[in-house]
């Protein structure tokens, strides 16, 4: 049962996802007809479902909810601020609940309590007499004696027109004790008139059983409205087991003779003592509610992540066997076994990229949350702000996705605290009165860029240079350029908030972001105009677990460095290398600095004639490392690095290479850092 | 011969138990997401029992109930519906199209067993 609630709950966040976007939307359009369908059936099917998998608190409160739509939807009440605000905080509540495995903690029960109320006063306000109550269903087996029931059980003739097979029913009742069923079929017509189709037997049944007659009738539940059914309890004993009463009835029904019930009753008086009688009819039933027909279909299944995980990691694996036998075949030589190992490179190829495509997912996903957020911090902080966004459809690695979210969500109050002004001061400074943010993704390369733009004040570069001089991030007399200006509120113990806000200034700087973004390989970049706007581009890899890289020698280690960061490879003379002054060096005509690897690492110098120089983008500045040889294009299948090297940043991974030995992925642009701040550091000392 | 039980739903959960409930009773199971995917089953192969749910996208339970009494090869075949509540209504619905019985949602597998247990042997 574990299994299915699991999915249960895959399925009930993704109907609360529908939900909670419906509900935005129905805020622009209240009388959206399909809308208003939509959240009724996203609530319906909760509702249903949630009981069934033991979420009794989620399938109650979806009900009062569904009350309340089913009534939006017959046009009894409508939809309005207030409505649908209560909602969506009951939809919150609703994923609460969801993620709560067990009895959910008292202060959740308390919420629920207070919601419910909130709900059921919202509902008794509305609209009088249509609260429905929400029964519990717990039918009370009372303990009971065996007793002797009578029941006369006559089909329509039409009963097995629906697929009812009545000698079913009989055996089912056979099931429930002693049972004597005896067949009346006179009725049954001459061959040449007979209908296969049509039921002409009726029955006279006798049933000692101790379950209630409730338990009786329920067996026939199904053709309540197709036939005559009499259930009559007649003796409180089992009057089976009496051979006096058995020899009564056969000898009655040898002559196909249909009893009344009084008729048995005399029998039975002459047994014994009679019992008074009961009359079973059927009940009325409620309100009803009809439920229109989904307009989604269904293009997709759902898989879990772990078995997507595991896909990803067999197809990793695969890839370094797969490199491991090109190279094998290529040194055997073989025609023929090149042959296959070039097929199976292909195959594999095409096996890697469609396993990648499966785990991206479209960011569309994420923006339900960034719609709601907008929505209703907008409203708190008493600003008018429409979010838009631009290429829903560009799609990231899921785990990419996952990361992504705060960050961005961080990035999007910001904006609203600090970016959007509030509507006075926008059309006095002649702006719409409405504020707008724009979230953009698009592709560029291997990369997704994603973009958030503001309308609003935008950034003041001398107030964050003033701040960053008082808070002792730089010194006052330090030449930075606008961008470097901008980056200082990436820097740890930055806020540009002058007074803390529960919005944005809840010590979670932007220096959390760009470290979040930065662990999915990602890399932010601030542009700003005062009074215009800010732009926020987060530069994004698309997957995480496969790089092209550069494989490059080192001593006897070879190190992958990522092909993204690449510009260009010379091959240098050794020793034009050691002279060098101050680590600059002269490529294609002009100063590039460089490190050196092999001193960098303690390695001892070369003794080859040439080596090459890798030139990496490092921020805006191009900056060579220097290496013994370029191996070439290497595609990496990441590997963490155990836990003994976490301290380290330099390194970012590991690969296995075709022959089996290991080469260690450079993260360049933090080598870079690291390599800089040793070379002040020796510099000052000295 | 193991009858086979035909179970349409567009909750891949309710399609889940429900088979997992069935097939551990040794029934065999098919299953299809909506209406109008139950209806690819239904090309002269031996099924045994329809249970179906009634709010599903494309072509809904009533509809597919109404398309399998059209069909010759299916006109008797037993049909259950899933239903959320006792709506009265619903209910007659379902049973004037053609429906043989229905099972109340939520249900325990007992229930399920019990309500297949009235229609099909």
């Amino acid at each position: 049962m574990d299994n299915f609630r699991k999915k249960f709950i895959e399925e009930a966040t993704e109907h609360i996802q529908d939900l909670e976007q419906a509900l935005l939307e129905l805020e622009h359009s209240p009388t959206n007809k399909p809308l208003i369908e939509r959240v009724f059936r996203a609530m319906h099917s909760l509702k249903g479902s949630g009981a069934m998998f033991g979420f009794e608190k989620v399938s109650e409160f979806t009900h009062h909810l569904e009350t309340i739509y089913d009534l939006v939807r017959n046009d009894e009440m409508a939809i309005n601020a207030e409505l649908l605000n209560l909602t969506l905080k009951s939809v919150d509540h609703l994923s609460l609940l969801l993620n709560e495995e067990n009895e959910p903690p008292e202060t959740l029960l308390e919420k629920h309590t207070s919601l419910l109320s909130q709900i059921e006063e919202y509902i008794s306000a509305n609209k009088e007499s249509s609260v429905i109550q929400f029964e519990a269903k717990d039918k009370k087996k009372s303990e009971k004696q065996l007793q002797t029931y009578f029941i006369l059980f006559q089909p329509y003739e039409d009963i097995m027109k629906n697929g009812t097979n009545p000698l079913f029913l009989i055996d089912e009742l056979h099931t429930l004790g002693t049972c004597i069923a005896t067949p009346i079929y006179y009725k049954i017509p001459q061959p040449e008139e007979f209908d296969p189709d049509k039921c002409y037997t009726s029955w006279q049944i006798y049933l000692a059983t101790d379950v209630d007659i409730n338990s009786i009738t329920d067996v026939f539940i199904f053709v309540e409205d197709e036939c005559v059914l009499e259930v009559n309890q007649i003796h409180e004993s089992n009057l089976l087991e009496n051979q006096e009463f058995i020899n009564s009835i056969n000898e009655i029904q040898k002559n196909q003779k249909e009893l009344t019930v009084t008729e048995i009753k005399d029998i039975v008086t002459g047994l014994s003592q009679p019992e008074e009688k009961e009359q079973i009819k059927t009940n009325g039933e409620e309100k009803v509610v009809t439920v229109a027909v989904k307009e989604q279909t269904i293009s997709s299944i759902r898989v879990s992540s772990d078995k997507l995980d595991q896909l990803m990691n067999l197809v990793s694996e695969m890839v370094t066997t797969q490199a491991r036998l090109s190279l094998y075949a290529e040194q055997d030589g073989r025609p023929e076994l090149l042959n296959i190992a070039e097929n199976v490179q292909k195959l594999s190829r095409q096996l890697r990229d469609n396993a990648f495509s499966i785990v991206l997912i479209p960011i569309e996903n994420m923006l339900t949350r960034f719609q709601r957020l907008v929505r209703d911090l907008s409203k708190d902080l008493k600003k008018d702000v429409v979010f838009e966004a631009e290429g829903t459809d560009t799609e990231l690695d899921k785990t990419i996705i996952e990361n992504l979210t705060d960050p961005l969500m961080h990035i999007l109050r910001n904006s609203l605290d600090h970016g959007i002004e509030l509507p006075d001061i926008r059309s006095k400074m002649g702006k719409p009165r409405q504020g707008k943010i724009l979230l953009k993704a698009f592709y560029s390369g291997a990369n997704v860029i994603i973009q958030v733009f503001d309308d609003g004040a935008g950034i003041d570069t001398s107030f964050i240079r003033t701040k960053a001089i008082t808070k002792g991030l730089i010194s006052p007399d330090a030449q930075l350029s606008k961008r470097e200006i901008l980056d200082l509120v990436f820097i740890p113990g930055f806020s540009t908030a002058s007074k803390v806000t529960d919005v944005s200034g809840r010590g979670v700087g932007m220096d959390v972001v760009k470290r979040k973004i930065a662990d999915i390989r990602g890399e932010v970049e601030l542009e700003s105009e005062v009074g215009i706007g800010t732009t926020l581009t987060i530069k994004l890899p698309l997957t995480l677990s496969i790089i092209d890289g550069l494989l490059v020698k080192i001593d006897e280690i070879h190190y992958v460095i990522p092909l993204s960061v690449i510009d260009k490879i010379y091959a240098v003379e050794h020793r034009k290398l050691m002279k060098s002054f101050n680590n600059m060096t002269i490529l294609d005509g002009e100063q590039v600095p460089f490190f050196y690897l092999r001193s960098e690492f303690s390695l001892p110098e070369s003794t080859a004639e040439y080596e090459e120089i890798i030139v990496v983008r490092y921020e805006d500045k191009s900056v060579g490392i220097a290496v013994d040889t370029v191996v070439g294009e290497y595609q990496a299948v990441l590997k963490p690095l155990g836990k003994h090297y976490k301290k380290q940043e330099i390194i970012s991974g590991a690969t296995i290479l075709g022959d089996g030995t290991i080469a260690l992925v450079l993260d360049t642009n933090k080598a870079i850092k690291q390599f800089a701040n040793q070379t002040l550091i020796k510099e000052e000392v000295q | 011969m193991a009858k086979t039980i035909l179970i349409v739903d567009d909750s891949e959960s309710i399609r889940e138990v429900v088979s997992f409930t069935l097939e551990h009773e040794g029934y065999n199971v098919l299953v299809a997401v909506d209406g109008k995917d139950a209806l690819k089953f239904l090309d002269g192969q031996k099924i045994d029992l329809i249970i179906t749910d009634l709010h599903m996208p494309v072509l809904d339970g009533i509809g597919l109930i109404k398309e399998v009494r059209a069909l010759p090869d299916y006109l008797r075949i037993p049909i259950l519906f899933l239903t959320t509540e006792s709506q009265a209504a619903k209910k007659m619905e379902a049973k004037e199209a053609g429906a043989t019985g229905w099972i109340i949602k939520p249900f325990v597998p007992a229930k399920l067993i019990e309500a297949i247990n009235k229609v099909l042997r």
